[in-house]
């Protein structure tokens, strides 16, 4: 059964231009990512590894190219137009959680729904279903000082999937933690797979590479590797 | 964030004093009658008459007549009545204590002329006028002063100018109305001013003292010699006074061949000239308020931009999390009227703490005016929008992709 494509990238371009010359960060990427799927985006440093993270995660425009998330082109929106994009269609788990410090545990999963005018009194029970869900029932006024690294990692996995987005996407998400914190976080993604979210991982950690279903190596701006161990287990089944 | 304070504070305490010195002024002119005019007599600079055989001794002819007053009443229209008034400073006794005071020769109806009440007793009447009696009327300072507790009516006191004493005996106590211009100004303990003044009949007083007013000083004798020193007109209404100003100082003129031994006070013009004042006053606060803001906001935008530095990250989380340029610029600028909202209010507080104990604690008139917080309020807002704006701009232009990065 072919599954329906959440994410097209075809031709995607990046140049930046800094002035005296100009650095071409991504030469021509295609590919496309389906619903449901598990992919972890690989490469060295240099490989434009995070421009394509920004671009992914709408934060950044390619230079040329199209970049289709949903049913729309989102490469040539608006600042305002991408900013709604954010909100709604992409959860975003990073390497520093990145939560708000004067807030609650609740309040922090709250925040995307926040930016789509939605109150936090009317969507309150949903947010502590989700606290509950990463295993933080017992920390809900609880503010980001006061729980560890791992916790705080569930929150932000929490606040990912408040605005039911299309696709999670993670950014080193295990790399502040240590090898147990970074297995129960990894374990929640495997979990979450399972539901049926579409999950993208930009990491360096082949242990983390190693739970996604398809790994994409990137060097030099160009996807080197497109490796689907499933289809690889399919093949040796 | 002091600035901001200071700021407020400054302009509702400078508010509320100015605010309370012109309630002063205005409630002594109104004491004198928007629809009054006051004549005073004035020694003119020089018009001495050396008396024959000494040296030392002047005399001086001057001043307000009797004939003046019957003039004014006759001549001038919208004229309701003339009350003459002949003042000399004399020194009252009762007992063995003795009270530099204000002799005030005066018709029956000064009381209602100069909407001053009566305490105890009744005020002079036309038959004691008529018959020249030696009764007088004291204000309540006075009284209090002389008598120390015990009742003072139908007592007897010696009044004693430079030639003569007279017995009197006491009939009324009187409350006059704040009044600046009066002599002896006499401070109690509390340091307020006190009005020492006598009142007898007119008749009585040019009778048993005369119009020869003499003041010793250093080795020389001065003897002047004044008719009446005030002649009080009352009109109709504040309208006619202006209409019959110049009718007035024609009737005045008539006979004064170009001297000048006269002066109007017209209250309601004194009125208008202190509005006038007021309004510049006022402008001339706005400004120092202005200035003392403008150094709030600047202190408050530093702030501001220190607090966008330091959370540069959260914005970039924030902008991730879908919020648009326009939802930071209304975080930032929220914050800001906030805090400016907090400075306005401590100042508004601050300055009402410090009139009230002005006020009561110090007994100087200060009066915080709804308009002064409403103004400090409005412009701590204004501040805050003016000087938030510049931050919150800058917080919402981040790139989200730094702003994320920055630690």
């Amino acid at each position: 059964m072919a599954k329906r494509s959440i994410i097209q990238i075809k031709d995607l371009k990046k140049v930046y231009d800094l002035g005296a010359f100009k650095v071409q960060a991504l030469k021509g990427l295609n590919f496309d990512i389906e619903e449901g799927s598990y992919t972890a985006i690989m490469g060295p440093s240099g490989s434009g590894k995070s421009t394509l993270l920004n671009i992914l995660g709408c934060l950044d425009r390619p230079s040329s190219g199209a970049y289709i998330l949903g049913d729309d082109d989102v490469a040539h929106m608006d600042d305002k137009e991408l900013s709604g994009v954010r909100g709604s269609r992409i959860g975003f788990i990073f390497q520093s959680y990145n939560l708000i410090q004067q807030l609650n545990v609740v309040e922090n999963i709250h925040v995307p729904l926040f930016y789509q005018g939605k109150d936090i009194s009317d969507h309150y029970d949903h947010c502590v279903k989700l606290a509950e869900k990463v295993g933080l029932a017992d920390r809900l006024d609880h503010r980001p000082m006061q729980l560890s690294g791992g916790q705080q990692q569930r929150v932000a996995v929490a606040r990912s999937l408040v605005n039911e987005p299309l696709m999670l996407l993670a950014d080193e998400p295990t790399g502040n933690l240590d090898s147990s914190t970074e297995q129960e976080i990894l374990d929640i993604l495997d979990e979450l797979h399972g539901e049926g979210r579409t999950l993208v991982i930009v990491t360096h950690d082949d242990a983390v590479a190693e739970r996604a279903e398809r790994v994409i190596h990137l060097k030099d701006g160009l996807v080197d590797q497109d490796i689907r161990k499933g289809a690889a287990k399919a093949v040796a089944n | 964030m002091l600035g901001m304070i200071i700021g407020v504070w400054a302009v509702i305490v400078l508010v509320a004093i100015g605010e309370g010195a012109s309630h002063d002024a205005q409630e002594a002119i109104k004491a004198l009658g928007a629809q009054n005019v006051i004549i005073r007599s004035v020694k003119p600079m020089s018009d001495k008459v050396q008396l024959q055989g000494s040296d030392m001794e002047w005399e001086t002819i001057y001043g307000l007549k009797n004939s003046d007053a019957s003039r004014i009443s006759k001549t001038v229209p919208g004229v309701i009545k003339v009350l003459p008034v002949l003042t000399q400073r004399k020194n009252i006794t009762h007992g063995k204590r003795d009270v530099d005071c204000q002799l005030i020769g005066t018709y029956p109806y000064y009381p209602q002329f100069t909407q001053s009440k009566m305490v105890a007793g009744t005020f002079l009447n036309e038959i004691e006028e008529a018959r020249k009696e030696n009764s007088c009327v004291l204000t309540l300072e006075l009284a209090e002063k002389l008598f120390a507790g015990h009742n003072p009516l139908m007592e007897k006191v010696v009044i004693r100018g430079f030639e003569s004493a007279q017995v009197f005996r006491v009939k009324g106590i009187i409350q006059e109305r704040v009044e600046g211009a009066k002599l002896p100004q006499q401070k109690d303990a509390l340091g307020r001013t006190i009005s020492a003044n006598v009142f007898i009949p007119l008749s009585t007083f040019k009778a048993l003292f005369g119009i020869k007013n003499i003041d010793r000083s250093v080795g020389s004798l001065s003897v002047e010699r004044v008719e009446l020193s005030e002649i009080r007109v009352e009109f109709g209404s504040a309208d006619e006074v202006m209409e019959a100003l110049p009718l007035l100082r024609e009737a005045l003129d008539k006979t004064r061949r170009g001297k000048v031994d006269y002066e109007i006070q017209v209250p309601i013009n004194e009125l208008n000239a202190l509005k006038a004042q007021k309004a510049r006053d006022t402008r001339m606060l706005m400004y120092i308020a202005c200035i003392s803001l403008l150094v709030g906001g600047i202190g408050i935008m530093n702030i501001m931009l220190a607090t966008v530095t330091e959370r540069t990250q959260e914005i970039g989380v924030r902008r991730a999390m879908g919020a648009t340029q326009k939802d930071i610029t209304v975080q930032f600028l929220i914050e800001t009227l906030i805090l400016c909202l907090l400075g306005g209010s401590i100042g508004v507080c601050g300055g009402w703490g410090f009139a009230w104990v002005r006020h009561h604690l110090l007994h100087t008139t200060t009066i915080v005016t709804e308009w002064s917080v409403l103004a400090a309020f409005g412009l701590s807002v204004t501040v805050g929008l003016v000087f938030g704006l510049y931050p919150a701009r800058r917080a919402a232009l981040l790139d989200p992709i730094e702003a994320l990065r920055h630690a």
